[in-house]
């Protein structure tokens, strides 16, 4: 600005002494030349006022998204403000794809890292099912593991969608976990997500497993679904919040139903899994909140996962019911009581050793069987202990094979403790022992993990 | 008969809206209290995160999600005071009213000068805001321009009734200037105070005091027992007129200062509603300013 002003009253000088003028008497001379001075620098204003003007206006062109951050003073308090750090206001990063601020998504990375301890040989872990459930066994090692590092990008697409994608990379390499659309302006309280998404079945199944509040799925997650849930599903969902005076969201998803518990990617062509849930919400007293709801999915199964050199062909059923209490008096207290009950019912036919072996086996399998998991956290500053009791076979525990119910020995169960540190929003220290009963035979598992969740990049959203 | 019969038409249509309140659904209190200045009768108001929780960590409730759904205007902080929350609450709210770009979502910072925007930032720096200080909610000058703002977005929305909300807004005016000359009759200039929290300085900036060192290392970081140490050195040495706290951030440190520098712990509501006599914007600055000079 100064050196503007310098530039231009330089010459306005010379031109002023050069003029004819010079030889007239001195007090006209410098009325001459305060004259054009004052024209100067109202020609000056004028200018710095277009400047300002064209500065403003580009800048709201280039980039809408960055304006918003801006701040806009007001004409009764520019005056007051103390010029603290306000040389940021109008830096702008570009480069030869334009703005940053409006080509780059949202980006995110979440480590998830653990040392696992057993009484267990490694050899007895990774053949470890729970019989009459799943054979998959839970796939860590004792030791050092890395998880994950799960990338998130997400940004809106234009008015109308957000794009989200979740890709998780692990030592064995890269996954598409989840891509996916959701709408925000659909009238009446609509909404739809498309591509591939968590099921909205249950409360943990949706939930990424760094927001878990144990390292692992609870036991009837793990026999129905696989230690993720569901997983990442193709299909698309349609929810809906009426207009009315309590929480209820009510949703239908239809999937494309490859998970390897419940459906089997070669069940049948096309999509063949359908997923209704309904959730409601009430605020008990000033600090409580509950939220509770039932869900089913159901679809067409083949699968390998009921024993080893096994196929189980037929259908599928389950059904939840999820409850969550949050008590969040302060920031330094809080507590959460959550539970989810799961009934899986199945029917079809079992097929021991390989289809075109004559000498394999084909009987009739009926399986309806249930489990819950009930686990309380309580908070204390940066700290929360918490405790989770999994049973399997509480209510029924039909496995019918060819007409006659085997008798698949103990029940399954599993109890845990873990105690966790915050010292900050981006990171988590876990220490979780559990002592697990599942494999029925007597073989006891005492596990401890201890883990480590860091993440990095853009603010991660709380869900409730 | 043709006429009357339009002029009822007429009526019906312009009557219609007048019935219907605007639904201001206000992320924080003070929001929610100013937004009650200028709207009065003409709007109906929720505010969704209460003084006795942290408004940065709060979740997406499914009672804030409903009342978002039902929301004709959502009026919030902004420079990311809210960012673990807002997001999720305007996508899960499907009301297409709110959604960003829409004159229905109504950021309050839109409409003042920021401070302390930092120049670069990490998070090793602590939960410093990338967009600078969020909590000018102490800046008279900044809240009545906000108001302002508040009273174009209501005209905007239910214009039949922008007459009330203008004069709604020069009553705010006159009621602030009011109080302003009340507030800096009182001697709160030249003064100089330890803060918790980075939490005053629109404070400090508006009323003429200094902060001269806060009791977090860093931002959301509490303080480690070293740190303390290295306070208690500082405050005996400078004499501070106060130790500046909220009714929920650093009672037990500022205990621990106080019984050891004799330095008094001076409790500021850190929003309306946080202490019992904090009814209202104003009200709640009042017992901010009165807390300084006791």
């Amino acid at each position: 600005m100064k050196i503007w002003r310098r530039l231009v009253l330089v010459p306005s000088l010379f031109l002023t002494m050069a003029s004819p003028s010079f030889g007239q008497d001195v007090e006209s001379r410098l009325k001459t030349l305060e004259d054009t001075t004052k024209a100067q620098q109202q020609k000056i204003e004028e200018q710095q006022r277009l400047i300002d003007e064209l500065k403003s206006s580009l800048g709201g062109a280039a980039a809408p998204g960055a304006a918003d951050t801006v701040a806009r003073p007001t004409p009764g308090e520019a005056g007051q403000a103390t010029g603290q750090g306000q040389g940021g206001t109008t830096a702008k990063v570009t480069g030869i794809f334009g703005g940053s601020a409006m080509t780059n998504p949202y980006i995110s990375l979440i480590v998830n890292t653990f040392f696992y301890g057993s009484d267990q040989k490694q050899a007895e872990l990774d053949s470890r099912m729970i019989p009459g459930f799943t054979n998959v066994p839970v796939g860590v090692h004792k030791g050092f593991n890395l998880d994950s590092a799960e990338l998130f990008l997400f940004a809106p697409v234009d008015p109308y969608l957000t794009l989200y994608a979740n890709i998780p990379v692990t030592e064995s390499g890269t996954e598409l976990e989840e891509a996916y659309f959701v709408t925000s302006s659909l009238p009446a309280g609509l909404q739809v997500k498309g591509g591939k998404f968590k099921s909205g079945f249950g409360r943990i199944n949706a939930q990424h497993p760094h927001a878990w509040d144990f390292v692992d799925a609870p036991l009837n997650y793990r026999a129905f679904m696989g230690t993720e849930g569901t997983g990442g599903e193709k299909g698309v969902q349609l929810t809906w919040l009426p207009d009315l005076p309590v929480y209820l969201q009510l949703g239908v998803e239809a999937l494309q139903g490859d998970n390897d518990q419940l459906f089997g990617a070669n069940a049948k062509d096309g999509p063949h899994a359908l997923t209704i849930f309904a959730k409601t919400s009430m605020e008990i007293g000033d600090s409580g909140t509950i939220l509770f709801g039932p869900s089913f999915i159901r679809g067409k199964a083949n699968i390998p996962t009921v024993a080893d050199n096994t196929t189980f062909t037929g259908d599928t059923d389950l059904f939840g019911f999820e409850m969550v209490y949050k008590w969040k008096p302060s920031r330094e207290r809080g507590f959460v009581l959550q539970s989810e009950y799961l009934y899986r019912k199945q029917s079809g036919d079992l097929r021991t050793g390989d289809a075109a072996d004559p000498a394999s086996t084909l009987e009739s399998l009926k399986r309806a069987q249930d489990g819950i998991y009930v686990q309380g956290l309580y908070q204390i500053d940066r700290w929360r202990i918490g405790a989770r009791y999994d049973v399997l076979d509480m209510f029924k525990k039909d496995f019918i094979l060819s007409g006659t119910q085997q008798d698949l020995g103990k029940r399954p169960w599993r109890a845990t403790g873990a105690l966790e540190f915050n010292p900050s929003e981006f990171t988590r220290i876990r220490l979780q022992y559990s002592r697990d009963e599942s494999s029925r035979d007597g073989k006891t598992n005492n596990e401890l993990y201890l883990q480590m969740l860091l993440g990095i990049g853009a603010h991660a959203a709380h869900s409730f | 008969m043709r006429k009357s019969a339009i002029a009822l038409i007429a009526i019906l249509l312009s009557a219609s809206p007048s019935f219907a309140k605007v639904k201001v659904v206000a992320t924080l209190p003070w929001i929610g209290s100013v937004a009650d200045e200028i709207g009065k009768e003409r709007v109906e108001i929720t505010t969704l995160v209460k003084a006795n929780q942290d408004p940065h960590l709060v979740d997406a409730k499914p009672s804030m999600i409903l009342a978002a759904r039902k929301a004709d205007i959502l009026m919030y902080n902004g420079l990311d005071l809210e960012i673990g929350y807002l997001p999720i609450l305007i996508e899960s709210s499907r009301n297409p009213k709110i959604q960003p770009g829409k004159p229905g979502n109504f950021d309050c910072s839109h409409f003042i000068t920021v401070l302390e925007i930092p120049v670069s930032v990490d998070r090793s720096m602590g939960d410093v805001h990338p967009l600078g200080n969020p909590h000018y909610h102490y800046s008279p000058a900044r809240i009545l321009s906000v108001a302002g703002g508040m009273a174009g977005a209501l005209s905007a929305l239910d214009p039949s009734h922008a007459d009330a909300y203008k004069s709604n807004l020069s009553a705010f005016r006159e009621k602030i200037r009011a109080k302003e000359k009340e507030w800096s009759a009182l001697s709160t200039k030249g003064r100089r105070f330890v803060a918790y929290h980075k939490l005053f300085e629109y404070l400090a900036a508006d009323f003429g005091f200094t902060i001269t060192a806060y009791v977090e290392p860093k931002p959301g970081i509490p303080p480690s027992a070293g740190h303390i140490e290295r306070l208690i050195e500082t405050i005996k040495e400078t004499r501070p007129d106060g130790i500046l706290l909220t009714p929920y951030y650093g009672r037990r440190e500022t205990d621990f200062l106080t019984q050891k520098t004799g330095v008094r712990g001076v409790v500021i509501p850190h929003d309306v509603g946080a202490t019992p006599g904090a009814r209202d914007w104003f009200s709640f600055m009042d017992q901010t300013l009165s807390a300084l000079v006791k």
